[in-house]
């Protein structure tokens, strides 16, 4: 027994040892990374890795070596039934310790023929049972005890965090004024056309002739009809109007497609056009400046 | 199984007179007839609650499937096909199983026949009035207990017949110790009670009209204890008690573990009743209350395996039989099933599992596997081997039962793959975001035209698995032909000695001492059972905090609860939810995820559990009213492909005020603040906001009477949603101004 012992007290010793190497190894990795010292990092971390297999592999082959005499060693009264001696039943492949005792004795039971042994719990269940208990325990524990893990409004509001850092490029106040002007590349205003026909045609028509919503082939707007406008328009919605806004659906590039797009239908004279709305414009006015 | 049945045949001519007893042996007749009637109610009605999934089913992938009619639709038809499943099909199975093997577990004829009739014809009237009010559209919208007040009344009273004699039974029984199978009866009789009784709390308005006694938060609450915990008492612990008795008794093997047995049975009852929650994972209900849905949930793994095990390792020593033998066959799969559902509902309770996997069909084919694996095969199981046993005759076809398990297991793989295919799709799609921090697929509908064809595959499984059936049915309907009912069937067993006297009633361990005293064992189920509802319910109804208030939310306006009682009517709650979850991927799809305080005037709740459609939590104010004129009219005019059913009638039919000043009298006596005598002018202010909306749409150039039910449900939409938007000054003028 002694040896074994000896051995894994060595083995934790090294690893113990070895452990403000490897944090140094990581923090070299995460700080001032050049590359020289990324090569030394992966080089160290792959050579561990291999060093951990070639023992792995030693200490299976050690044991199918030494099968017999950790069998002897393992049936000795003295070892068998304590805890060094269960890892030892483990290690060479003693079921009974994962199914169980399974002794068959009936109990006195019996109803309607239905009789009863009274085996061992098996233990891998008992044992994953506990398990469970722990995981629980410390799942509880973990949330709101020590309240290290987030919960659900904290896991959003960081979700959110990190979204606004990745989008924080593309700007979001629908007070800006932009300056676009109308795409006319064929590519563009056939995209601009895909759109239309997937998103805005059951409201507006497939030819924007205006169902739910308004004509789009008309002088008359509800929400002005300039360019920049009809952008906004579309971007931001019109709340309690049911124009729904469109930014996080379509991109601002799409937007514009479809914007253009959809200028480019004006005075097309559609069959079933819906009357007019709103108040008499040209499309294709000048920007305005404070949309 | 031959051999079997020949030695009882023997004594089955009734003697005129019993003869004297020798010493105290008595003679008593089984009462077979009964279990006989149950078993066949459990085939017919298990025939219609699958024809009527099977539609359902074909709904889903083509709407017109419904032939136009609204009692149909599948919002009517889903709780019919799972309440008929459910309570009809695995309802009938559980009475058939009990009434066979408590008798003979107990040695003693049932209690009394009067009640096994009351008990038979009582259960078969509520079944049957659930399929005269579900299609109309009397429903309380909590998924299954849908059924309306009076119903809910004869369910008890049928149930407490049951448990009368089954006590009585027991109580008369000629052997000294409960069976474990019986243990597992107690506690389904006792925790079916329970959980009816509490989550049926309801304030009638009407004879088939009532509003739940809980309100948003709380009801969800209530209800996912109820509805988790059917799932647990009604189709998991009857069906284990029934597997303790019919698996060793076909198997003829001893039963591999009684200490495991004792083990798995009270972890099982105490735990199960705790992980309710983990169905309402990321909504509002307070975090500390999910969590323990979690815990809990986790848990129970060992305890439902246990089961399994003990099942399965029963088996060793029989697997030779296992391949010729049909009811063994369908026994190893209903275990096996049993296995794998109790290990995935665990993990699916698992918070970062239930973000992909919540409101998707994944859940859909997890509750199937349980279903027809589990409930079903088992149940076929089961019948198989009574059948001959009732009729003194051997089964009329191995072969056909054979073809049945196979049709069976491919209708299973058939329904559960592409469900599992579903969810998972469906799952991710929701929340793939692009490289441009956008939604990959922000509309929804595309996610769901990605679904249809595994909804046919789905319907085609369902089929497979139903036309094994109908072969269950012909193979029972033979064998009873081939035989003769042995209504009554002879046994004899010494009556107990007064417990003094009596050998076997003295020592043994605690737990033997328990299983001789069926009062004490259900005192401590019950016990066990109460703990976990209470630890969760209570504060969550005591404690203010984990309701925050919202100052701008008010109560609903006359005609808004008129459409909400539409929406819950055509049981739109069965396809969309009501709850953004506070994930970015759901923030930026509907709008600010949902708070707790926004339900507080919600009876019944209608969070949802599964989004064929889209959460409909925003929706107020997004689109005009003509947009929902149009779109209920017919989907697919304004979202192309979509597989939501057209609803006209909503155009023809009037709003029935008959009932609003007393709904809002209930309301208002349920603590809603409607301003005292509201009621009187309730129906003013509805004809009011209705000459609203029906303006709003002449302006669109829609001409609409303002009675018809459809301005109502667009008034509801409209609402849905929208208080938090309000600023809270508006809010109070608005509140004041809509209730004057």
């Amino acid at each position: 027994m002694k040896p074994l012992r000896l051995a894994l007290f060595a083995a934790g010793l090294a690893l113990l040892a070895a452990r403000p190497a490897l944090a140094q190894a990581a923090e070299a990795g995460a700080t001032a990374a050049t590359d020289a010292q990324r090569t030394m990092l992966w080089f160290v971390l792959t050579t561990l890795v291999l060093v951990l297999m070639v023992f792995v592999l030693l200490f299976v082959a050690l044991l199918s070596w030494m099968k017999p005499q950790l069998r002897q060693l393992y049936a000795l009264p003295t070892v068998h039934d304590t805890w060094s001696g269960r890892v030892l039943g483990l290690l060479v492949g003693d079921a009974r310790l994962v199914r169980g005792d399974v002794r068959d004795e009936l109990l006195d039971h019996d109803y309607d023929g239905i009789h009863e042994f009274d085996n061992d719990l098996p233990p891998w269940w008992k044992y994953g049972f506990y398990a469970t208990i722990v995981f629980a325990i410390g799942y509880v524990t973990y949330y709101h005890v020590l309240k290290t893990g987030q919960l659900q409004g904290a896991e959003y509001a960081a979700e959110m965090q990190q979204a606004a850092l990745l989008i924080a490029a593309t700007p979001d106040d629908p007070n800006q004024v932009t300056t676009y002007t109308a795409l006319t590349a064929p590519a563009d205003l056939s995209s601009g056309k895909s759109i239309f026909a997937t998103n805005c045609a059951p409201c507006h028509g497939a030819n924007a002739e205006g169902k739910v919503g308004p004509n789009l082939t008309d002088d008359y707007w509800l929400h002005g009809g300039e360019l920049n406008h009809v952008y906004k328009t579309i971007k931001f919605g019109v709340n309690g109007k049911g124009m729904v806004a469109w930014k996080g659906k379509l991109s601002g590039k799409q937007i514009l497609q479809v914007t253009s797009y959809a200028l480019s239908l004006h005075g097309t004279h559609p069959a079933n056009a819906k009357p007019a709305q709103g108040e008499k414009e040209q499309s294709t006015g000048k920007p305005v400046a404070n949309l | 199984m031959q051999a079997e049945l020949q030695g009882p045949t023997a004594a089955t001519l009734p003697r005129p007179v019993a003869p004297p007893p020798p010493r105290g042996i008595e003679t008593f007749f089984y009462d077979n007839k009964i279990v006989r009637d149950f078993g066949i109610a459990t085939v017919v009605w298990g025939i219609i609650g699958m024809l009527v999934g099977v539609l359902a089913a074909f709904e889903l992938a083509r709407p017109e499937v419904n032939m136009g009619t609204a009692y149909t639709t599948f919002g009517r038809i889903r709780p019919l096909h799972t309440n008929a499943v459910i309570f009809a099909f695995v309802g009938n199975g559980i009475f058939t199983g009990v009434y066979y093997s408590l008798q003979r577990l107990c040695r003693t004829r049932m209690f009394s026949g009067v009640l096994s009739k009351i008990h038979f014809w009582g259960w078969q009237l509520i079944i049957l009035s659930a399929v005269a009010t579900l299609p109309l559209g009397f429903t309380t919208s909590k998924e299954y207990a849908e059924l309306e007040w009076p119903i809910d009344i004869a369910i008890t009273l049928v149930w407490v017949v049951f448990g009368w004699n089954m006590f009585g039974t027991i109580a008369r029984r000629r052997e000294r110790h409960l069976y474990v199978a019986i243990w597992f009866y107690i506690a389904t009789f006792l925790t079916v009670a329970v959980l009816h009784i509490v989550n049926s709390m309801e304030m009638p308005v009407s004879f088939l009209k009532s509003y739940s006694m809980y309100v948003g938060v709380q009801d969800a609450l209530v209800q996912w204890w109820y509805g988790h915990n059917a799932v647990a008492f009604f189709l998991t612990t009857p069906y284990l008690g029934m597997m303790y008795y019919f698996l060793p008794k076909a198997a003829g093997r001893p039963v591999y573990s009684y200490r495991l047995s004792i083990i798995h049975f009270w972890a099982l009852i105490f735990i199960y009743i705790w992980a309710g929650p983990h169905h309402l994972l990321y909504t509002a209900l307070p975090d500390w209350a999910q969590s323990l849905g979690v815990a809990f949930s986790i848990m129970l793994i060992a305890p439902s395996w246990g089961g399994m095990i003990n099942g399965l390792l029963t088996l060793r020593g029989a697997w030779d039989k296992v391949r010729t033998d049909p009811v063994l066959k369908f026994f190893v799969v209903a275990i096996t099933a049993y296995g794998m559902a109790t290990f995935e509902g665990p993990m699916l309770s698992l918070k970062n599992v239930n973000a992909i996997a919540h409101f998707t069909d994944w859940i859909v084919a997890h509750v199937h596997v349980g279903a027809l694996g589990w409930n079903g095969f088992l149940t076929f199981g089961m019948l198989y081997w009574l059948w001959p046993r009732l009729y003194r005759t051997p089964l009329f076809s191995t072969k056909l039962a054979n073809t049945h398990f196979w049709l069976g297991t491919l209708g299973i793989l058939f329904y559960a793959i592409p469900m599992y295919w579903a969810g998972f799709t469906q799952g991710l799609m929701w929340k793939q975001f692009n490289a441009e921090g956008m939604l990959q697929y922000p509309n929804f509908l595309e996610t769901v035209l990605q679904l249809v064809p595994m909804y046919y595959l789905r319907g085609i499984g369902g089929l497979l698995y139903l036309s094994g059936v109908f072969l269950l049915l012909f193979n029972l309907y033979k064998t009873a032909k081939a035989g003769t009912l042995l209504a009554n069937e002879p046994a004899e067993a010494p009556a107990l000695l007064p417990e003094a006297q009596d050998p076997h009633a003295q020592g043994g361990h605690w737990h033997r001492w328990l299983e001789r005293r069926p009062f004490q064992l259900a005192v401590g189920a019950t016990v066990a059972i109460l703990i976990g509802g209470a630890v969760e319910m209570i504060p969550t109804f005591l404690v203010k905090s984990n309701v925050p208030t919202i100052v701008s939310v008010k109560p609903y306006r006359p005609l808004e609860l008129q459409g909400r009682d539409l929406y819950i009517r055509e049981g739109c709650s069965n396809c969309h939810t009501q709850m953004v979850r506070p994930f970015r991927s759901e923030t930026e799809r509907y709008g600010e995820y949902s708070k707790a305080g926004e339900y507080i005037y919600d009876r019944p709740f209608l969070w949802g559990s599964k989004r064929t459609g889209p959460d409909l939590q925003r929706v107020g104010q997004k689109y005009p009213h003509s947009w929902h004129y149009n779109h209920m009219m017919d989907p697919t005019s304004m979202s192309p492909g979509s597989i939501m059913p057209p609803y006209p009638w909503l155009y023809e039919q009037k709003i029935d005020y008959s009932i609003l000043p007393a709904k809002i009298k209930v309301l208002r006596n349920l603590g809603t603040p409607y301003p005292a005598g509201f009621d009187q002018v309730a129906v003013d202010d509805a004809q009011k906001q209705a000459q609203g909306i029906v303006a709003d749409l002449k302006k669109e150039g829609i001409e609409v009477m303002p009675d018809k039910e459809i301005v109502a449900l667009i008034a509801y939409l409209q609402r849905l949603g929208t208080d938090i938007k309000v600023k809270p000054e508006q809010a109070t003028a608005a509140a004041t101004a809509s209730i004057q």
